[in-house]
């Protein structure tokens, strides 16, 4: 349990010191929290125009969407505004960057991770917030069956990025392929489950995660259903132990860049 | 001209030198129409409809190719344009014998035609694989044709004009991003513009977005000799008044200009 305390703590003295270094240009921050909020918003106004025409969808109705939205983007942003290198693995891998964070006495990956922080996921994580509250007007259990949704879809995303990045241990130069596949991660996370069924459903289950998030936290939202919650977690979970796995199978074959760098 | 044609013809062919972006571009075409296809056949069946907004299911998947293939295809100009204010680059294309603004299109059209070329024939394939229907007639590709120029020429001008905001903005990422947002939603890319709601259709009709997607778009998948007369009008008073700007930001901005050293 100690060691958890632990961690946390030093997580929390990286968040302060990453949030710290970027109010340093607080102009650059602010325009760039404020233009992924800006483009959520675009998007979500799109679904809004749809459901306005079309109020339901096998079953969805706008408040799922609008749930889905807020559930995907503070998710992906709180993975990476709190957990930001996740999203940097690949080049860190390519670039030999792994160097100097082997040198501490602390676990590589969940140390590794805390390294940085993505100024536009802070407008993400704040988009999905102001999205549920302002158009799905949940009360108490809502926000409960939220929160625990959003930790799964935090987890979830952490684990893509970390999936994703490790595939620069095996085949080299592999940041399009990891962005592709994140970015149909991020694709599929924000269209209704309901529209996918077959062999498409069985990839979004497996292979491209994304109805973890679509399918099962939208519903548990829905009905706030603990069991929900907990099916989401688990998979999360699995998914992210599947990506630890991957990523110190490819840490084998990590070879040093011989970079002598001062860390920012 | 000659200078100019030779610019498009070089742009082209350094763009293909970045063969995975374009590769990368196409797997995400391929992506973005499966999801619509699933979406938008839910939609279609939950309705019971067999038009919306005046266009059958294929129909409408074909639309979405063209428009989606208009969007991916546009290159980032404003960061170019950005890049040459800000690190003193335009003083230097100001001594060539060349409009820097022409220089800029003609580079743009090179790479734009390039990707827009590539994009449509891997949309056109993959809409026939997913509604194995033959939508499009000669007739179509013709008016689109027709309404491309001014519709590629108004893209540049809106996005070329953000970018001369160099001149005076700390950062033009944010404005070149709230429009290529409100191009994406209101220009017809994710939603054909009939099915918008009335009150939102009338003020679409005299904003310049839907001249470069849904116009041409819409053109691609159902001629119509009469829509190519408005899609023309709404473009050529947009390109209109997007060209008196650039001109008027230009000769402004060109007065800013300082060059130092050697």
């Amino acid at each position: 349990m100690s060691r958890y305390r632990g961690y946390l703590s030093l997580a929390g003295a990286y968040v302060r010191f990453n949030l710290k270094a970027q109010l340093a240009y607080r102009g650059g921050f602010v325009s760039q929290v404020a233009a992924m909020f800006l483009n959520n918003g675009c998007w979500l106004a799109f679904w809004i125009l749809f459901f306005h025409r079309f109020p339901v969808l096998n079953g969805w109705r706008r408040e799922d969407l609008v749930t889905l939205w807020a559930l995907s983007a503070s998710g992906f942003g709180l993975a990476h505004a709190l957990l930001g290198n996740s999203w940097s693995l690949p080049q860190l891998i390519m670039q030999g960057q792994l160097d100097a964070w082997m040198l501490y006495p602390r676990p590589l990956l969940s140390h590794l991770l805390l390294g940085s922080s993505r100024a536009t996921a802070w407008g993400d994580l704040l988009f999905g917030f102001v999205a549920f509250a302002l158009l799905v007007h949940p009360g108490l259990a809502g926000w409960a069956a939220f929160g625990g949704s959003l930790l799964a879809a935090t987890i979830l995303f952490v684990a893509v990025s970390v999936f994703s990045g490790s595939f620069a241990f095996f085949i080299g130069s592999s940041a399009a392929v990891a962005e592709q596949y994140r970015f149909a991660m991020i694709t599929f996370s924000t269209y209704p489950g309901a529209l996918f069924g077959g062999v498409a459903k069985l990839l979004l289950f497996t292979l491209l995660p994304a109805a973890l998030i679509s399918d099962v936290s939208v519903e548990a939202v829905r009905s706030v259903s603990l069991k929900g919650v907990a099916t989401a977690l688990a998979g999360s979970l699995a998914f992210l132990a599947l990506a630890t796995a991957v990523f110190y199978r490819g840490l084998r074959r990590y070879e040093s860049g011989n970079l002598t760098t001062l860390r920012e | 001209m000659s200078k100019y044609r030779f610019l498009v013809r070089t742009s082209a062919r350094s763009s293909l030198a970045y063969w995975g972006d374009l590769l990368a571009s196409s797997l995400f075409l391929l992506l973005i129409l499966f999801i619509f296809l699933k979406l938008w056949r839910v939609t279609y069946a939950s309705t019971g409809s067999q038009l919306l907004a005046g266009l059958t299911l294929p129909q409408l998947l074909w639309y979405l190719g063209a428009a989606e293939s208009l969007s991916l295809s546009r290159p980032r100009i404003t960061p170019e344009v950005d890049a040459d204010v800000r690190t003193g680059a335009l003083a230097v294309h100001l001594l060539r014998p060349l409009s820097y603004p022409l220089y800029r299109l003609a580079t743009h059209l090179g790479e734009r035609l390039l990707r827009l070329g590539l994009y449509l024939v891997l949309a056109v394939g993959l809409c026939w694989l997913f509604t194995q229907e033959w939508v499009i007639s000669p007739r179509g590709f013709l008016l689109f044709a027709l309404a491309l120029p001014l519709a590629l020429l108004l893209d540049f001008l809106a996005y070329f004009l953000i970018g001369l905001g160099a001149f005076w903005l700390e950062d033009t990422q944010g404005l070149t991003l709230l429009y290529s947002r409100l191009q994406l939603l209101l220009g017809g890319t994710l939603l054909p513009l009939p099915l918008f709601p009335d009150w939102m259709q009338q003020i679409l009709s005299v904003l310049p977005f839907a001249g470069s997607v849904y116009g041409p778009a819409r053109l691609f998948v159902a001629p119509d000799g009469h829509f190519l007369g408005q899609v023309w009008l709404r473009q050529g008073v947009a390109v209109g008044l997007l060209w008196a700007a650039v001109a008027a930001v230009f000769h402004l901005a060109v007065r800013r200009v300082e060059a130092q050293g050697g």
